[in-house]
């Protein structure tokens, strides 16, 4: 029992908002075998994130962002979507970003933006419901798509980049087709306005986020509603997959982060330590960390195997939108109101 | 013989005392601050007896009955009471602004949002108050920038100002907040943008009218503004404190280190700025 009780303690120290004490006492029964092993889990890793770079980057308001990797010349693009109608590309080298292109075109906001896997398609969507597809070696426009007056928010691309997810006002998921620019099929939640969405890196699942906090994971191969989690009470701003696809994370505006477990649809956890609605969320390719952003200007980065927070950015001064890892996750980029990227180092 | 007439009987009939009764409490009734406007009823006497806070807050909510029946003007009075009785309340704003008149604005948005409505601001829409309103408006939305109502009602005082790009630019952010606000998107939004249409091509036929005309008779065209006058004073402050914003907020890129003293640079510039903006405007 003391032993125990060293535990809460560590994780006080770690994380002084953890009021969820459940957390750690599902996951430690109160057998030796799991203490051990706990114990051995609650040993701060060596993860020190630190702070690299930053720069001015549009004229207002930043909401989306998003980091490819050209599978042909291995460039790294960073891009991010503005209030003030633009998607910039930007080309991180020598510790630096430079602009390759400024993308114009959309007519109102863009709220999200993601690159296909090989690293040369873009695609972005805006408050106006069209989503645009960029050829990232051009510069150049590749098609529009007008998905419907209120149904396009969140783009994803599939693992394969041959489809496009959105989510649609009337709680179905709109997937298009790449290379067609048409809706090749839809599924529905017969839920409310989709705000989020994302497929698992296998390839097997869909996973969206409904305005009124209902998240529904999709099998892609049947196109069936595997499960339906009624998660959080608040809009479910981003959700994510973990690389090895067992785990989906999600954020929402009450403030917490859940991980649950995707086979079998369980909660594995309750995250809090954000003062405000946690606006974005991306896992980490090591599998074992994940970051969020919030409304509370913060950018956290957190351990998947402890549940703590490792480490709390205070840089941007305002909401912080967007935030993504790079490819091998040694880079982490957050973007927010204060029109600024940042840009942080992390260890492989 | 005297004549028949109700006025001579009732006088007879009533006491002097019951009359004289009557007409004070008359009197006291006139008296605006005495009323309980929830209630439409006299204020008893042991209401006064109540601590300032919570009579701050209950003049809050007459105040906001107020608006609700179009009573403007009292309603900013009653609000302006509820300033002097709890300052501690009024400081915290006044650290931002040393203007009084705001100091009303915001404590009277924190009661509306109480209630989800931004009733002052409508209260100010609705007396041409349309600066302050504006105002009003980005304070509530700088308090809580989450607040997809204070939003839309900033875009629409903008609206009012004629600012229909700030305009389109406030309802994008409260669309983002809240997609599935339909009256922001298919109104407000839609007949921001339509304005905007047609302002763009209203700007284009006047350019192609000026490409008509000879460079002499452009001159011509310049209104005769009356540049003392309050308003164009007050437009002018708005300018410039706009364009120092934006200078303030277009650092381009800057090293970590260098950080703190620029912002420290631009603290001190801003006043001298703000006087050379306010003159450029004019």
């Amino acid at each position: 029992m003391t032993a125990l009780h060293s535990l809460n303690s560590i994780s006080d120290l770690d994380h002084p908002y953890l009021d969820d004490y459940s957390v750690i006492l599902d996951v430690v029964p109160c057998t030796g075998l799991f203490l051990t092993y706990f114990l051995i889990c609650c040993i701060p890793k060596s993860y020190h994130v630190s702070f690299c770079f930053f720069i001015s980057a549009h004229d207002d308001a930043i909401w989306s962002v998003g980091w490819g990797k050209n599978a042909n010349d291995g460039s790294e693009l960073v891009i991010s979507g503005s209030l003030d109608d633009l998607v910039k590309v930007w080309k991180w080298a020598d510790e630096r970003l430079e602009l390759q292109w400024s993308l114009e075109g959309h007519q109102l906001g863009v709220v999200s933006v993601d690159v296909s896997a090989s690293g040369n398609i873009l695609a972005s969507s805006s408050l106006d419901a069209h989503i645009r597809l960029w050829d990232l070696d051009s510069g150049k426009q590749i098609r529009s798509i007008d998905a419907g007056p209120v149904d396009a928010w969140s783009v994803a691309f599939s693992p394969d980049s041959q489809h496009l997810a959105t989510g649609s006002h009337v709680g179905k998921v709109n997937i298009f087709g790449v290379e067609t620019g048409k809706k090749e099929f839809s599924l529905d939640t017969r839920g409310k306005f989709i705000l989020s969405n994302a497929y698992s890196p296998d390839g097997k699942y869909l996973a969206s986020g409904a305005i009124d906090g209902i998240i529904n994971i999709f099998d892609i191969a049947t196109g069936k509603l595997l499960h339906t989690l009624e998660g959080h009470a608040m809009p479910i701003r981003s959700l994510t997959f973990s690389p090895d696809s067992q785990l989906l994370v999600t954020a929402s505006d009450d403030g917490y982060i859940k991980i649950y477990d995707v086979q079998h649809a369980s909660l594995a956890a309750t995250l809090s330590g954000h003062g405000s609605w946690v606006l974005n969320v991306a896992f980490s390719p090591d599998d074992a960390h994940f970051v969020s952003s919030s409304s509370d200007k913060s950018v956290k980065v957190w351990d998947v195997a402890t549940r703590t927070c490792v480490h709390t950015f205070l840089d941007h001064q305002d909401q912080v939108w967007g935030v993504q890892y790079n490819r091998n996750g040694s880079k982490i980029v957050s973007v927010g109101d204060d029109q600024e990227i940042h840009i942080y180092d992390c260890p492989i | 013989m005297a004549s028949f007439g109700w006025k001579r009987k009732i006088g007879e009939k009533v006491s002097k005392v019951t009359s004289q009764q009557f007409e004070e409490e008359a009197a006291d009734v006139v008296k605006k601050e005495d009323i309980d406007w929830i209630h439409a009823t006299k204020r008893k006497k042991e209401v006064l007896l109540e601590d300032n806070i919570t009579k701050s807050k209950r003049l809050r909510e007459e105040g906001i009955a107020l608006a609700q029946n179009a009573r403007h003007l009292e309603a900013i009075k009653v609000w302006d009471s509820a300033i002097h009785l709890t300052p501690e309340d009024a400081s915290l704003y006044e650290m931002k602004s040393q203007d009084f008149h705001t100091t009303v604005m915001c404590l009277a948005a924190g009661a509306a949002r109480e209630l989800r409505t931004s009733c002052l601001i409508v209260a100010l829409m609705c007396l041409d108050e349309k600066f302050h309103a504006v105002q009003t408006a980005e304070t509530a939305v700088q308090r809580d920038p989450h607040f997809v109502e204070a939003w839309q009602t900033l875009g629409r005082a903008q609206l009012g100002l004629g600012e229909i790009t700030m305009a389109i630019r406030s309802f994008q952010v409260g669309l983002h907040l809240c997609p599935t606000n339909s009256e922001l998107r298919e109104e407000d939004l839609t007949w921001a943008l339509r304005l905007f249409q047609q302002k763009k091509g209203a700007v284009k036929t006047e350019e192609r009218k000026k490409d008509c005309r000879g460079i002499n008779e452009e001159l011509e065209i310049i209104p005769d503004y009356d540049f003392e006058s309050d308003e164009v004073v007050a437009a002018c402050a708005a300018i410039s404190q706009r364009q120092v914003a934006s200078a303030n907020n277009t650092g381009i890129v800057v090293s970590a280190s260098g950080l703190v003293t620029n912002a420290e640079q631009k603290k001190n510039d801003s006043s001298d700025s703000n006087t050379e903006m306010f003159i450029k405007a004019r």
